[in-house]
C-alpha cells in the first residue's frame, strides 16, 4: 500500500547536451530573473529550478558568488582558512549543489547597457528574485514599482536577514548571526555553560525554504488572480517561528529562559522522556541517540537489552522516576552502548520498536543509507569541469510530478548566448561586442 | 481578502510537530484545516508546558504553538461510525495531511493511493519519519533520533568531543520536514491548477534533514572530508577559532572575525580604539594578514576583554553600525522587547477563548497583497458539530 512509484528521471550521461531545453514540471513556463546569490538565495530558487522553472541566474564576473569561490573542490581538500586565492569559478562543489538546473548569465550592472539588458530580461520574465543587502535594487532602479512598470503582473521576492523595513533592516547577517538574534542558538546547549548553538547556517537553509514557499504561494495565487506581489521574507522572523513552545511559555507564562539549568542539552522536559539522550558507542566520537517516551517503550527497551538487573530497579519503575534518576540511568545505558557499534544498537532497538538512531555523518548518508539509496535522494549529474558529481536532491516523492534534473550548475556566463540571443533577440555580432566590452 | 490558501479544505491527521506545523501554516493563510482528534485529544494536547501551569488539553502551549487557526473535530476513528465520518470528510477535502508511518496508516485503514484514485483532485500529503517506502519506513523516530540518523546532529555540539553532539532546541528535525511538506504541497497544488489532478506527495523527515546539512554533504561529495562539530560555529574539516564572546551583562555574542577581510579588520580596530582597548592592534604591521595570523591568540585575548567590558545591546548596535555581522545570543523573552520587531509589528495579539490576548509569532513571510495571521488554536472538539453537520 501507499508505495510511490520511483519516477526520478536522472540525466547522467556525460555529453548529453547542456543546451537549455523545454522544461517539464508544474513550473514549466515560469521564467525567473534571479539575482540571488550566497546560500539562502541560491537554495530558495533551486527548488523552483528543480521543478521546471527557467531560473536565469544573473552574475557579475568581477564579484563572484561566494559558493563559486569556496574551496569545496572534488578530490582536493582545502578548509575555509586555506582559500584558493585564484579560484576557478567553475570548480566549486557548493555552487554546483546550489545552482543545478539553473541557467547562468553574466552582466556588468555598472554599465548602462548592462542595466538595459537586465530590464529587457525582466520584461521577458514573470518573477524576479533577489537577496542583496537592502539598497542595491533601489540603486539600480529596480524597486517593485519600477518592475511593475516593466510588467504589471511581476512577482518580486526579496530575501534578507531582517526584512525590508524597520530600524535594523540594514544590519548585516548570515546564518549564525540570524540564529543568534532570533533565539535559536540560545535555546541549544548544555545547562549552565555557553550555548552550543548550531554547527551550520541552519537558518540559511530554513529561510531559503520559506522563500521557496512564499514564491510558490505567490505563483499559485497569480495563476488565479493574474496579480503579482512583492514578497518580503525576514530570516529572523522565520527563525522566531521555529523556536517552538518555549516562546509561548514566555509569552503566556512570562517564563524566563535565561535561567539556571536552561537549556537542557539532549534531555526532553516536555514530555519528560527518559532515557532521552546521546550515548557513547564503540569507536572514536561515535554516538547513539535514544528516545524512550513511556512505560511501553521502556519495557521494550529493557527487553532489547536482555532485561539487565539494573533496569528493574525501583529508581526506574516509571516514567517520572526514570526522569528523576536520569543521571543514574544514563550511566547504565552508556556502559551498555559504549561496547557496541552504533548502527548495531540502532538496528537492535528499532527492531524492538524503540526510537533509536546512530549519530550518522555524510559518509554514512552517502554510502550506507538504504532509504537515501532506494529513494534516490542524492543523484548524480555530469559537469564539464567537476565531472560526474553528487547532489542533494529533494526529500519529496510525487506520484505525478517529476523533478526535472536536466543539468549541473551553469559555468560562469554559460548561457549568455542563449539568453541574450534566443530570449532577448540580440544577434551574434552584438553579443560578441558586448562580451568584448565586458558588458556581459 | 483572498489569502494564498483561501477556499482549500484540509483534513489533518497529524500527531507530530512536522504535520501539525504544516497544517498551521496552511490554516494561518486561509485554509480551513479540520484537525481530526480522538475523543481525548491528540497527543500534542498532552504535552506541556501549560498556560498558567494548568494541565488541561485546552491549555497546552505545545498544542497552541503548532495548531493555530485550525478547526478541531473529535471522532472515534477506530469505530465504524467514525470511519464513515472520516471518509466523508476526506471526500470533500482538497488535501489530506497525515504523519503516520506505513504501519500506522494501515492500522488507521488509510490507503493513500486508493484515496487518491477514488478522489482524483485529492492531494494526499504524507509527512512521515522516513517516507512511505524503503527498509526503514516503519522505523520509529523522534526529533533527537531523526536529527541523529539524518546527519545533522553530528555537526552540532561543543569543541570538546568527549561531550556528545547536542540537539538544537525547538523540534528542528520536525520543522525541517514541515518546510518540505509545504513546498511539496504547493508544487502539487500548482500541478493541480495545470492539470486538474491531485496526487500523493510523500515527504520524508529523514531525507529532509539529510539535505539540510549545508556544507557537510558537499564536503563529503567533493573532497571526501568529514566536518567536525565546534562550539556554536560551523562544523568544518579543521578546527577554527571560537566565535562566542561574553559581554558584561552575561550575554554571549556571536562574532566570527574573518582575518582575511581587511575592511572588517579596520572597522573592528577603530571600534576597539574608541573603547580604549585596541592596544597594539592599530599598529601598521597588523595591516598585514600574515602578521594577524601569527598573532592570532593575542588578538583573540584582546577581543575577549573588549566584549567583556560592554553590554550586549551596545555591542550589537555599535558593531552592526560599523558594518560588522555580529549578534547577541538572545533568549526568547528578549525578542518581545526588540525595537525592530516592534516596528515591523511582528508579534500578533491573538484573542483566546477566555477573552484574554496572547502574543504569537507572526507569519514567516509578508506579501504586498496581504497576509493572514494566526488566530487562536481550537478547543478540543470545538467544531465537531459544525463540521460534521455541514454535510
Amino acid at each position: 500500500m501507499t508505495a510511490v512509484e520511483h519516477a526520478r528521471p536522472i540525466q547522467t550521461q556525460p555529453g548529453s547536451g547542456r543546451q537549455p531545453q523545454q522544461r517539464t514540471g508544474p513550473l514549466a513556463g515560469v521564467r525567473i530573473a534571479d539575482f540571488c546569490w550566497m546560500g539562502v538565495g541560491a537554495v530558495a530558487t533551486r527548488m523552483l529550478a528543480d521543478f521546471g522553472a527557467e531560473v536565469i541566474k544573473i552574475e557579475a564576473r568581477d564579484r563572484l558568488d561566494m559558493p563559486r569561490r569556496l574551496p569545496i573542490y572534488k578530490n582536493e581538500l582545502r578548509s575555509y582558512g586555506d582559500e584558493d586565492p585564484n579560484p576557478d569559478p567553475n570548480k566549486g562543489g557548493l555552487f554546483n549543489n546550489y545552482s543545478r538546473n539553473k541557467l547562468g548569465i553574466t552582466v556588468n550592472m555598472k554599465t548602462e547597457r548592462g542595466q538595459q539588458l537586465v530590464r529587457q530580461l525582466i520584461g521577458a520574465s514573470s518573477v524576479v528574485t533577489e537577496n542583496f543587502a537592502p539598497g542595491v535594487m533601489e540603486k539600480w532602479g529596480l524597486t517593485y514599482d519600477d518592475l511593475r512598470a516593466i510588467d504589471p503582473e511581476i512577482i518580486l521576492a526579496r530575501m534578507s536577514g531582517f526584512g525590508h523595513s524597520g530600524p535594523h533592516h540594514r544590519f548585516k547577517s548570515y546564518g549564525p548571526v540570524i540564529q543568534a538574534v532570533c533565539g535559536l542558538s540560545f535555546i541549544s546547549g548544555l545547562p549552565d555553560r555557553e550555548p552550543s548553538g548550531w554547527g551550520l547556517s541552519y537558518m540559511d537553509n530554513q529561510a531559503a525554504y520559506y522563500n521557496s514557499m512564499a514564491l510558490l504561494m505567490a505563483i499559485m495565487q497569480r495563476n488565479v488572480t493574474g496579480k503579482g506581489q512583492e514578497i518580503d521574507v525576514s530570516a529572523v522572523e522565520a527563525g522566531i517561528n521555529l523556536i517552538g513552545p518555549d516562546l509561548l511559555d514566555v509569552s503566556v507564562n512570562n517564563a524566563k529562559t535565561r535561567r539556571p539549568g536552561y537549556p537542557n542539552g539532549n534531555r526532553l522536559d516536555n514530555p519528560q522522556a527518559a532515557p532521552h539522550g546521546v550515548y557513547p558507542a564503540a569507536g572514536e566520537d561515535k554516538w547513539l541517540a535514544i528516545a524512550v517516551f513511556d512505560d511501553a517503550d521502556w519495557s521494550r527497551f529493557a527487553s532489547a537489552l536482555g532485561n539487565p538487573e539494573w533496569a528493574s530497579s525501583p529508581d526506574f519503575a516509571d516514567q517520572s522516576s526514570r526522569f528523576a534518576n536520569h543521571d543514574k540511568l544514563d550511566e547504565h545505558i552508556s556502559r551498555w552502548s559504549a561496547r557496541r557499534p552504533a548502527h548495531e544498537s540502532m538496528e537492535l532497538l528499532q527492531a524492538a520498536g524503540v526510537a533509536a538512531g546512530a549519530v550518522r555523518n555524510s559518509q554514512d548518508l552517502t554510502e550506507s543509507d538504504p532509504q537515501i539509496n532506494l529513494r534516490e535522494t542524492f543523484f548524480e549529474l555530469d559537469h564539464p569541469v567537476i565531472g560526474v558529481a553528487k547532489f542533494e536532491g529533494s526529500p519529496m516523492q510525487f506520484s505525478r510530478t517529476v523533478q526535472d534534473n536536466w543539468r549541473s550548475a551553469p559555468l560562469l556566463g554559460e548561457d549568455n548566448q542563449y539568453v541574450f540571443g534566443n530570449i532577448l533577440g540580440l544577434d551574434e555580432d552584438e553579443i560578441a561586442v558586448l562580451t568584448a566590452e565586458g558588458v556581459i | 481578502m483572498e489569502l494564498a490558501y483561501s477556499g482549500l479544505v484540509v483534513v489533518e491527521l497529524a500527531d507530530d510537530p512536522a504535520g501539525e506545523y504544516t497544517g498551521k501554516l496552511l490554516a494561518d493563510q486561509g485554509a480551513q484545516v479540520i484537525k481530526i482528534e480522538p475523543l481525548g485529544g491528540v497527543a500534542s494536547r498532552h504535552i506541556g508546558p501549560y498556560a498558567g501551569g494548568e494541565v488541561d488539553p485546552d491549555r497546552s502551549l505545545n498544542f497552541w504553538t503548532y495548531n493555530t487557526s485550525k478547526h478541531s473535530v473529535t471522532l472515534a476513528v477506530g469505530e465504524a461510525e467514525g470511519q464513515v465520518a472520516l471518509a466523508e470528510l476526506i471526500s470533500r477535502a482538497d488535501i489530506l495531511l497525515t504523519t503516520g508511518r506505513p504501519v500506522d496508516l494501515q492500522a488507521q485503514g488509510l490507503d493513500l493511493e486508493s484515496l487518491c484514485s477514488e478522489n482524483p483532485r485529492l492531494i494526499a500529503l504524507s509527512v512521515s519519519p522516513f517516507g512511505l517506502t524503503g527498509p526503514w519506513a516503519n522505523y520509529r523516530t523522534s526529533d533527537l533520533v531523526g536529527l541523529a540518523i539524518g546527519g545533522l546532529l553530528t555537526t552540532c555540539g561543543y569543541d570538546d568531543h568527549s561531550i556528545p553532539p547536542i540537539r538544537p532546541g525547538g523540534n528542528q528535525g520536525y520543522m525541517t520536514a514541515a518546510s518540505f511538506a509545504l513546498c511539496g504541497l504547493l508544487l502539487a497544488l500548482i500541478e493541480r491548477q495545470n492539470t486538474g489532478l491531485g496526487q500523493l506527495v510523500d515527504v520524508s523527515m529523514h531525507e529532509s534533514i539529510a539535505v539540510t546539512g549545508e556544507l557537510a554533504n558537499p564536503y563529503w561529495f567533493y573532497p571526501k572530508a568529514l566536518v567536525q562539530r565546534q562550539t556554536c560555529r560551523h562544523a568544518q574539516p579543521e578546527p577554527t577559532q571560537p566565535a562566542l564572546f561574553q559581554c558584561a551583562d552575561g550575554v554571549w555574542v556571536y562574532f566570527a572575525l574573518i582575518l582575511a577581510d581587511q575592511n572588517a579588520w579596520k572597522a573592528l580596530t577603530s571600534w576597539m580604539e574608541s573603547a580604549g582597548v585596541a592596544a597594539d592592534l592599530v599598529d601598521e604591521e597588523y595591516l598585514s594578514l600574515a602578521h594577524r595570523q601569527e598573532n592570532f591568540s593575542h588578538i583573540q585575548e584582546l577581543l575577549e576583554v573588549f566584549f567583556l567590558i560592554q553590554d550586549s545591546g551596545s555591542v550589537y548596535r555599535e558593531g552592526q553600525g560599523r558594518g560588522l555581522p555580529i549578534g547577541p545570543l538572545r533568549a526568547p523573552e528578549e525578542l518581545f522587547d526588540d525595537e525592530h520587531l516592534a516596528e515591523r509589528k511582528f508579534f500578533e495579539p491573538v484573542e483566546m477563548s477566555d477573552g484574554t490576548s496572547t502574543l504569537f509569532p507572526g507569519t514567516p513571510y509578508r506579501f504586498s497583497g496581504g497576509n493572514g495571521a494566526p488566530t487562536r488554536p481550537p478547543l478540543l472538539g470545538e467544531h465537531t458539530e459544525e463540521v460534521l453537520s455541514h454535510g
